[in-house]
């Protein structure tokens, strides 16, 4: 009962949308997913070792597909499409995953990029030597400024993602702080390392298998 | 509000003493001599460079000790707290500003800055600010301007001491003597000043500003040899000592360490002057100046520490030559040759020498064209050992329609030698990532090195552009008007614009293996200051002076500029986080660039010498550093606050024995712990002076 009322409304909204722009191909049933994410945990800092603040070391996969948390024991399968590990990013293909995936960094804003550019080469993961988003301050999406000792994304890039089944999503990067909020640069060094690695992002995700985001 | 309107009543109460008219008109500052914008003497209203001058007189009544007090009062100036107090001209940061005593420069930069609290203006007569490019007469560093400290004190045959008691066990000692014996003038000051610092954070375990001690010994020695002949020297020892109690918290852990700084510099200037009827004057000067640093921190129950040794010579012979050629064409032409050393752990070893040797010649010719019209014309020509020569020329008119109109017109070059240290730094931070920064002189032998022992992961494009640097340059055009209504009121406007190139910055030129970035520096920058200063003086009744001035003035890196017009510049919402592209408009400029200064200074006195001054100083806000991750300044929590600055001063002399003054600094104690670290707050002193 309920799932006809959902494919008629969609219909009829088909219909009406048809109606408006008589000259247009049909469209289809939307496809695209816009959504923001965030307190994604990236191997939060659990102690010092050596002085050094150190994680668990264990990477936090997400899936676009279905907007959630996939659990470590699934690392190995296609069910994942971005993982991350503090400031390294890793895609599920090259030598960090099964699939198919790849990606790469688009400079622009997010709502510039409205479809994947034909000629875009998909970088693979070799890590630890490099990624498919450089992992170095100001090479790939974020800065460090060392006064400060705060992470910062840069605005005006993207993420460009193939997912693990070859399909297409971009990425906003918008906060590496609990909360979204990063700390103020007079905060202590205590405050700054306990509410890192915890990402705030935006994506979209072309599930139709084409290269649009509209 | 109460102190405020207490110390405006108590103006009122002096006034009443007053009973003698003075005659100080506004219009007889302009008779003025000054030396320093054409380096031959000429009355300041006929020289066609923004000129302007700080009396002893301003400078006592201002309740000035230190150099940075009194030119943060000054249209045009902003004083920057930064590896010490740095001086900003005309949007040009503290680098490119020369400061001379006596015309000889002073040497001792950290970072480019020189430290203007490390002078001392109780010992001195004036301060002449010359504004614009004046390499064509100084060379290197005269690019944004030039600040000229005049110490000559030979006439004043007189001893004078001065006391002075502030806020923060703030001392300062002062002894001038000066005397006059037939043919020989002798003068001879020595200043001590202190202070026990201050914490700006109440239950901070450092303090903001740790306790100091300095100290300032002059003698200068004139002796007229005979109708035209004249010799002396002056000598000048100045030092200062600061305790250093340093808390560092490294990734959660405190580690304190102790120490101290310590700075030392020495100047001797001896000269020979020949001098004619007016017609021909040479002059021909030493000068030798010396400046050591040492700073060293020990940690508590640890071995190593920090030890950093820096010791830089400055020599230089100089002649200079006026001739008056004719009665409306003076020539002046000089040379000279420099030679500069620097010994510094933060080079090589403490042991190894660094130098540079430049001989110049610079030559100007002043041509009175007609009664109204004057032509300024003149270049230098710098050629150094350790890097590219430079000339510099400059032009200035000056056009007088009537008595009461001036209008200046002058474009100049300026430049700035490459540093010690953007040559031959050679540092490696092994405590924060490794990273690694050579001078341009040393990094191809560094990366060879590295590479030599497979340290070395990947080079940058930029390392095809290692090469020796070039000066970095300017190009300075200021349009002048000054306008003098009646023996009250005088106003001057001066619209300016500096356009600077071959700024020399630090890029990544390759990555270690173990992850570390490794610097050098380029030539790479441009950047653009321009704007307008406005100045008004007036006189209101006998005893009342008023001076206002204001300063726009807007900054930009020429490179930014162009990727925003490109649309490849982005910034992050305050709102929702998203990026969205930055238009010009979104553009801070520099750093530390204020767009708007304005000042307001009030002065009273009577003929006995009463006085009382109220000058309020506004700033407009400033950016800081950047917070969205763009590298610039944009966004409104990139700023720090603009902020008003009150200070009043008033002076009671008892006779002509005895002074007795007393003031307040930042009257309504304003303060910004994170961006003003340097401004205490509220600070009151009183001061007293005994002449012989």
């Amino acid at each position: 009962m309920r799932s006809s009322s959902i494919i008629g409304s969609a219909l009829l909204a088909l219909v009406v949308f048809q109606a408006c722009k008589k000259n247009e191909a049909p469209v289809a049933v939307p496809t695209l997913t816009e959504r923001t994410i965030s307190g994604i945990p990236a191997d939060t800092i659990v102690g010092m070792v050596n002085g050094q603040p150190v994680g668990a070391g264990k990477f936090t996969f997400f899936s676009f597909e279905t907007n959630a948390v996939v659990p470590s024991t699934d690392s190995n399968s296609v069910k994942w499409d971005l993982g991350v590990r503090g400031t390294t990013i890793i895609t599920n293909g090259g030598n960090s995953g099964p699939g198919a995936g790849g990606a790469f960094v688009y400079v622009g804003t997010f709502d510039d990029l409205k479809a994947v550019p034909k000629d875009s080469v998909f970088r693979q993961d070799n890590a630890p030597v490099s990624y498919a988003v450089p992992n170095s301050s100001n090479k790939g999406w974020y800065v460090y400024n060392p006064v400060s000792l705060l992470i910062t994304p840069i605005p005006g890039r993207v993420l460009v993602f193939k997912t693990a089944k070859g399909k297409y999503a971009k990425v906003e990067i918008l906060n590496y702080y609990k909360g979204g909020i990063t700390p103020s640069a007079t905060a202590s060094d205590t405050e700054k390392l306990k509410n890192q690695r915890y990402y705030t992002f935006r994506f979209a995700y072309q599930a139709d298998g084409t290269m649009n985001f509209k | 509000m109460r102190v405020f309107f207490s110390l405006v009543f108590s103006l009122f109460v002096v006034d009443a003493f007053a009973q003698v008219p003075l005659d100080t008109s506004v219009a007889a500052s302009l008779d003025e001599v000054v030396v320093t914008a054409t380096r031959t003497p000429r009355s300041m209203g006929n020289v066609a460079i923004p000129v302007s001058v700080i009396s002893s007189k301003t400078l006592y009544q201002s309740g000035s000790l230190r150099l940075n007090d009194i030119l943060a009062e000054q249209t045009g100036i902003q004083v920057i707290d930064n590896f010490g107090k740095g001086i900003q001209v005309q949007g040009l940061s503290s680098e490119y500003t020369l400061i001379l005593i006596d015309g000889e420069p002073l040497i001792g930069r950290t970072a480019g800055v020189l430290d203007l609290s490390k002078i001392t203006v109780r010992n001195i007569r004036k301060i002449e600010i010359v504004k614009g490019p004046s390499s064509s007469l100084y060379g290197s560093e005269a690019m944004g301007g030039v600040i000229n400290i005049i110490t000559d004190r030979a006439g004043q045959n007189n001893t004078a001491i001065g006391l002075r008691y502030g806020r923060f066990n703030t001392v300062d000692g002062n002894l001038n003597f000066s005397r006059r014996f037939n043919k020989t003038d002798i003068a001879a000051s020595l200043n001590y000043n202190q202070s026990k610092g201050y914490s700006l954070k109440p239950n901070a375990v450092q303090k903001t500003v740790e306790p100091f001690r300095r100290s300032t010994q002059t003698l200068s020695i004139h002796h007229q040899l005979g109708d035209h002949w004249k010799a002396g020297a002056s000598f000048r020892a100045n030092s200062s000592h600061i305790d250093n109690t340093i808390f560092v918290q490294n990734l959660g852990s405190t580690i304190a360490s102790k120490g101290f700084e310590k700075n030392e510099e020495y100047n001797f200037a001896p000269y020979l002057q020949f001098n004619k009827e007016q017609k021909i004057k040479s002059n021909l000067r030493g000068y030798l100046t010396g400046f050591n640093a040492v700073q060293e921190l020990a940690v508590k129950n640890a071995t190593g520490g920090y030890d950093d040794r820096f010791k830089q010579l400055f020599a230089r012979v100089e002649n200079q030559t006026d001739w008056q050629v004719a009665k409306n064409a003076a020539l002046t032409a000089g040379a000279g040759i420099v030679r500069e050393t620097v010994r510094s752990n933060r080079y090589d070893t403490a042991s190894t020498l660094r130098g540079n040797t430049i001989a110049y010649f610079f030559t100007q010719h002043e041509q009175k064209i007609s009664n109204k019209l004057t032509m300024i014309g003149g270049v230098r020509f710098d050629a150094n050992q350790a890097y590219a020569s430079v000339w510099s020329p400059k032009i200035a008119l000056q056009y007088k329609p009537s008595e009461k109109v001036k209008l200046n017109l002058s474009y100049g070059r300026g430049f700035k030698a490459p540093d010690f240290r953007q040559l031959y730094l050679n540092f490696t931070n092994l405590a924060a990532g490794a990273y690694s920064v050579f001078g341009s002189e040393v990094a191809g032998a560094e990366i060879k090195r590295l590479l030599a022992a497979q340290l070395l992961d990947q080079t940058t494009s930029l390392i095809g552009s290692l090469s020796a640097l070039k000066p970095e340059v300017s190009g300075g055009l200021n349009l002048g008007i000054a306008y003098t209504l009646n023996a009250s009121s005088h106003f001057t406007a001066n619209i300016f614009r500096n356009d600077l190139k071959n700024m020399i910055v630090n890029d990544i030129i390759a990555f270690k293996k173990n992850g570390g970035q490794i610097y050098s520096y380029f030539n790479l920058k441009r950047a653009l200051t321009q704007g307008i200063e406005l100045g008004a003086q007036q006189k209101i009744g006998q005893w009342i002076q008023l001076n206002a001035g204001y300063q726009f003035l807007y900054t930009a890196d020429k490179e930014v500029l162009q990727s925003i017009k490109k649309g490849e510049v982005f910034q992050r919402s305050l709102s929702n986080g998203q990026a969205y592209r930055m238009s010009l408009a979104d553009y801070g400029g520099l750093p530390n660039r204020s767009r708007h200064a304005a000042n307001l200074k009030f002065n009273a006195e009577n003929a006995k010498g009463y006085f009382s001054t109220i000058r309020i100083m506004y700033r407009s806000r400033w950016g800081t550093s950047d917070l969205d991750g763009n590298g610039l300044i944009n966004r409104s929590d990139e700023y720090a606050h603009g902020n008003l600055q009150v200070n009043a001063s008033m002076g009671l002399p008892m006779n002509s024995h005895l002074k007795f003054m007393a003031g307040v600094d930042n009257l309504f104690n304003y303060k910004d712990v994170q961006f003003l670290p340097g401004n205490p707050g509220r600070t009151a002193y009183v001061d007293i002076q005994f002449i012989f």
